[in-house]
C-alpha cells in the first residue's frame, strides 16, 4: 500500500544496490558494460536458489514426462504371454490401463505388471500413469479457462470499475459463501450421465471424456473468480503508477494500454494465483472422481484408484498406497512450487 | 452494529436464494424422470402422471419452485423421492446426528489443539520443535482429507497387524453415545476430519503470535518486570486470538467439503453421504434440502465469525 506512491523506477534498483565485484569493473575497464539484472531476472534467481522449489519443479517435470511418453514406451516391453483361455497377447494388451488379465487378480509387484495389477487384473502401472495423465491435463484446461477469463474480467473490472466491478464483486462473494466444490459435485453428479450419453459419438469426447469436460468446467466456473479478484487488485494498483499516466498522455488508447503496459506487468501474480491453484485442481479432480462423479471405470484416474482400492483396504493394502502416495507427491510438488514462485515473485515477501 | 447485522443476514438471504435457485433449476433441467426412475419402466402413463401431480411436478417451473421456496419458508422440505412419500425432514434427522458430532468434535480439535500447537511454535520460533511443528503443519494442510484418511487406514491396519490389536477402519459408532467401542470407531475420522484444520490454525496462530510478541505493549510489559508467563498468557495471547476469530468461517467451510471425504472413506451415514445417495437416484428434494443445509451451515459459520470479528476488534466498525 504505501509503495503505491512512490515512483517505481527509483524503487527498484535502489532496493537492493548491485554489489560490485572485480569481474565487474574488469568488464567495465574493458568496455563490456554488464547490465544490472531486471526484477523479472532477481525473481528467477531468487527462484533458482530455492531448493524446495527446484526440486518440486523437477518432480513436475518427469511426471509430465513419465504420463506422455511412459505408456506407448511400457507398451513395447515384455513378451507374449498367454491367457488360461489360451489366447495370446502382447505388451500393447497387457501393458494398457484398461485391459482385465483375469489370471492376474490382486498381485504384488513383478516382471510382468511392474506395480502389480488390481483386482481385476489391469496392469496399476499403466494405470497409475493413464491417471497422472488426467490430472496434469484436467490441471491445464481449467488453468488456461482460468487465467482467460480470470485476466480478461479482472483487468475489466480493474481498469474500468463501473458495473463489471459491481457484478464480479458480487459474484465473486457469492462464490466465496458457497463452496465451490459442492457446486462441482452437483454439477457433475447431475448432469455427468447424460453429458456421457450425448456425446457418445463424438470423436475425442467420447468413452467418458465429456465427463472429464464437465468436471474442467466446473472447477473452472468455481476457481475464476479468485484470479479475477487478484488481477482486479493488481491492476487497480498498476494504474495509479506514473507509466500508465505517462502512456494516457502521450494519447495511448486504452486498449493497448491494457495489452501492452498492464497485461504484461500481471505476469508474476497470474503464475503464482495459477501455480497454487494448479494444486487445488488435481485434488478437487481426483476427489470427484473418488466421489464417482468423475472419470468412470475402464479409464483411470488417482481418485478412481484409491476409489477402487478403499473397499479391499486390509486384504491389499498396496493398491490403496499406490495412488494415494502419487497424489500426495504431485499435491505437495506443485504447492512447494507454488510457495517458492510466490517467495520469489512477490516483491512484497523480498526481505 | 444493528444496521451491520441486517446487512449480512439480508446477504445471507440472498446466497440461500442462490442457492436453492441453482439447485432447484439443476434438479429442474436434469436428465432422468425421477418418477418413472422411482415408478420403474412398466408403470402406466396415467400412475405416472398422477405421481407427477401429486409432487407438483406437472406445473411450469416458476411455480414448482414458488411453490418449493413458501414451503422452505414453512419448514416444510417435502417428500422424498426414492423413500416414496417419506417426508424430506425425516430423512435428514437420520444423517444429522452423526454429521453434527463430527462437525462438533473437528471444530474443537481444530481450536484447542492447532492453536496450542501454533503459540507454542511462535514461543520457541526458530528451534527444532518449531521447524518440525511448521513443516507437518505445511504439509498435513496441502493434503486433502482423502490423503490423510487412506494413509491414516493404512497405518492403523498396518499397526494392528504387527500388534494383534483390532482397531476398526470404517463405520461409526451409535451417535453421541461413547462407550470404549463407540471411541473406537470415531476417534480416525474426527482425527481426520480435523487435521487440515488444525495445520491451518496452527499456522494462523504462529503467525499471529509472532507479529503480536514483536508489538510494543509486548516489550513494554517486558520492561516494567513482568513475569514472562504473564507477558505471554495475559498481554500477547489474548491479542494473538483476534485474527484467528476470522478465519472461523473458513474452517466451517472446511468442514463441509471435508465431510463429503470423510464420510466417503470412512463410509458414515451422515449428511455428505445422503447428498451423495440422492445425487445417485435422483431424489431431488433430498439433494435440495441438504445442499441449502450445507450453504446454510457456511453462510452462518461466516456471519458468526464477521460477529465475533466486531466484537473482539472495535475498530472494524469504523470500516
Amino acid at each position: 500500500m504505501e509503495t503505491r506512491d512512490q515512483n517505481p523506477s527509483i524503487e527498484q534498483p535502489e532496493a537492493q544496490p548491485p554489489e560490485v565485484t572485480e569481474k565487474q569493473v574488469q568488464a567495465v575497464i574493458e568496455g563490456k558494460v554488464q547490465k544490472s539484472p531486471t526484477p523479472f531476472q532477481q525473481s528467477l534467481r531468487r527462484l533458482m536458489r530455492d531448493r524446495r522449489a527446484l526440486v518440486s519443479m523437477c518432480v513436475i517435470a518427469f511426471l509430465v514426462l513419465i504420463s506422455l511418453i511412459g505408456p506407448p514406451i511400457y507398451q513395447h516391453i515384455g513378451g507374449t504371454i498367454e491367457t488360461a483361455d489360451a489366447q495370446k497377447i502382447g505388451p500393447t494388451q497387457y501393458h494398457s490401463h484398461s485391459f482385465q488379465n483375469l489370471d492376474h487378480l490382486d498381485e504384488g509387484p513383478n516382471g510382468l505388471n511392474w506395480l502389480g495389477t488390481d483386482r481385476v487384473g489391469r496392469d496399476m502401472l499403466a494405470r497409475l500413469m493413464q491417471g497422472i495423465l488426467v490430472s496434469i491435463v484436467v490441471a491445464v484446461l481449467v488453468e488456461i479457462i482460468d487465467i482467460l477469463l480470470g485476466v480478461v474480467i479482472g483487468v475489466l473490472a480493474g481498469y474500468y470499475g463501473g458495473w463489471v466491478d459491481t457484478l464480479l464483486a458480487r459474484f465473486t462473494d457469492l462464490m466465496f459463501a458457497f463452496p465451490g466444490l459442492l457446486f462441482v459435485i452437483l454439477l457433475t453428479g447431475i448432469f455427468g450421465p447424460q453429458v456421457d450419453v450425448m456425446f457418445a459419438n463424438t470423436p475425442l469426447l467420447s468413452g467418458g471424456n465429456a465427463r472429464l469436460l464437465l468436471v474442467v468446467l466446473a472447477l473452472s466456473i468455481t476457481s475464476w473468480p479468485l484470479m479475477a479478484r487478484y488481477v482486479r487488485g493488481q491492476t487497480m494498483q498498476l494504474k495509479q503508477q506514473q507509466f500508465i499516466e505517462a502512456a494516457k498522455a502521450a494519447g495511448t488508447t486504452d486498449l493497448k494500454i491494457i495489452t501492452k503496459h498492464i497485461v504484461p506487468n500481471l505476469f508474476s501474480i497470474v503464475i503464482i494465483a495459477a501455480t497454487l491453484n494448479i494444486s487445488n485442481t488435481i485434488i478437487n479432480e481426483a476427489g470427484i472422481s473418488l466421489l464417482g462423479l468423475g472419470v468412470q471405470d475402464p479409464g483411470s484416474s488417482i481418485g478412481l484408484m484409491i476409489s477402487a482400492a478403499q473397499t479391499l483396504l486390509a486384504i491389499h493394502p498396496w493398491e490403496a498406497l499406490l495412488p494415494t502416495g502419487m497424489l500426495a507427491v504431485i499435491v505437495l510438488a506443485f504447492s512447494f512450487l507454488g510457495d517458492g514462485l510466490r517467495d520469489a515473485f512477490d516483491p512484497r515477501s523480498k526481505d | 452494529m444493528i444496521q451491520f447485522l441486517i446487512k449480512r443476514i439480508l446477504g445471507l438471504l440472498f446466497v440461500i436464494f442462490g442457492v436453492t435457485f441453482i439447485t432447484f433449476i439443476m434438479g429442474y433441467f436434469a436428465p432422468g424422470d425421477p418418477i418413472t426412475a422411482m415408478l420403474g419402466e412398466r408403470a402406466t402413463p396415467e400412475t405416472v402422471a398422477q405421481m407427477k401431480h401429486l409432487y407438483g411436478l406437472d406445473l411450469p417451473w416458476y411455480q414448482q419452485y414458488g411453490n418449493y421456496l413458501v414451503n422452505l419458508a414453512r419448514f416444510n422440505l417435502g417428500m422424498s423421492f426414492r423413500l416414496q412419500g417419506r417426508p424430506v425432514w425425516d430423512i435428514l434427522k437420520d444423517g444429522l446426528p452423526v454429521s453434527l458430532e463430527l462437525a462438533f468434535w473437528g471444530l474443537l480439535l481444530q481450536v484447542f489443539i492447532g492453536i496450542p500447537l501454533g503459540i507454542i511454535s511462535a514461543l520457541k520460533a526458530n528451534t527444532w520443535v518449531d521447524t518440525l511443528n511448521m513443516s507437518i503443519a505445511l504439509v498435513l494442510y496441502a493434503f486433502p482429507v482423502f490423503i490423510t484418511g487412506v494413509l491414516l487406514q493404512l497405518l492403523v491396519i498396518w499397526v494392528s497387524k504387527q500388534t494383534g490389536v483390532s482397531w476398526p477402519v470404517t463405520q461409526w459408532g451409535y451417535p453421541w453415545r461413547y462407550t470404549w467401542t463407540d471411541i473406537q470407531y470415531k476417534i480416525l475420522p474426527i482425527l481426520v476430519y480435523a487435521t487440515a484444520g488444525i495445520a491451518y490454525y496452527a499456522r494462523l496462530a504462529r503467525t499471529s503470535m509472532l507479529e503480536v510478541l514483536k508489538q510494543d505493549y509486548v516489550r513494554t510489559a517486558r520492561a516494567k518486570g513482568l513475569r514472562e508467563q504473564s507477558v505471554v498468557y495475559r498481554h500477547a495471547f489474548r491479542n494473538a486470538l483476534i485474527p484467528l476469530v476470522t478465519v472461523f468461517g473458513v474452517s466451517i467451510g472446511f468442514l463441509v467439503t471435508g465431510g463429503f471425504f470423510t464420510e466417503r472413506i470412512f463410509n458414515l451415514p451422515g449428511i455428505a453421504n445422503l447428498t451423495l445417495i440422492s445425487i445417485d437416484s435422483l431424489d431431488y428434494p433430498v439433494l435440495q434440502a441438504t445442499t441449502a443445509l450445507l450453504a446454510l451451515c457456511i453462510v452462518l459459520g461466516n456471519l458468526i465469525s464477521d460477529i465475533l470479528y466486531s466484537l473482539v476488534d472495535p475498530r472494524i466498525k469504523a470500516e
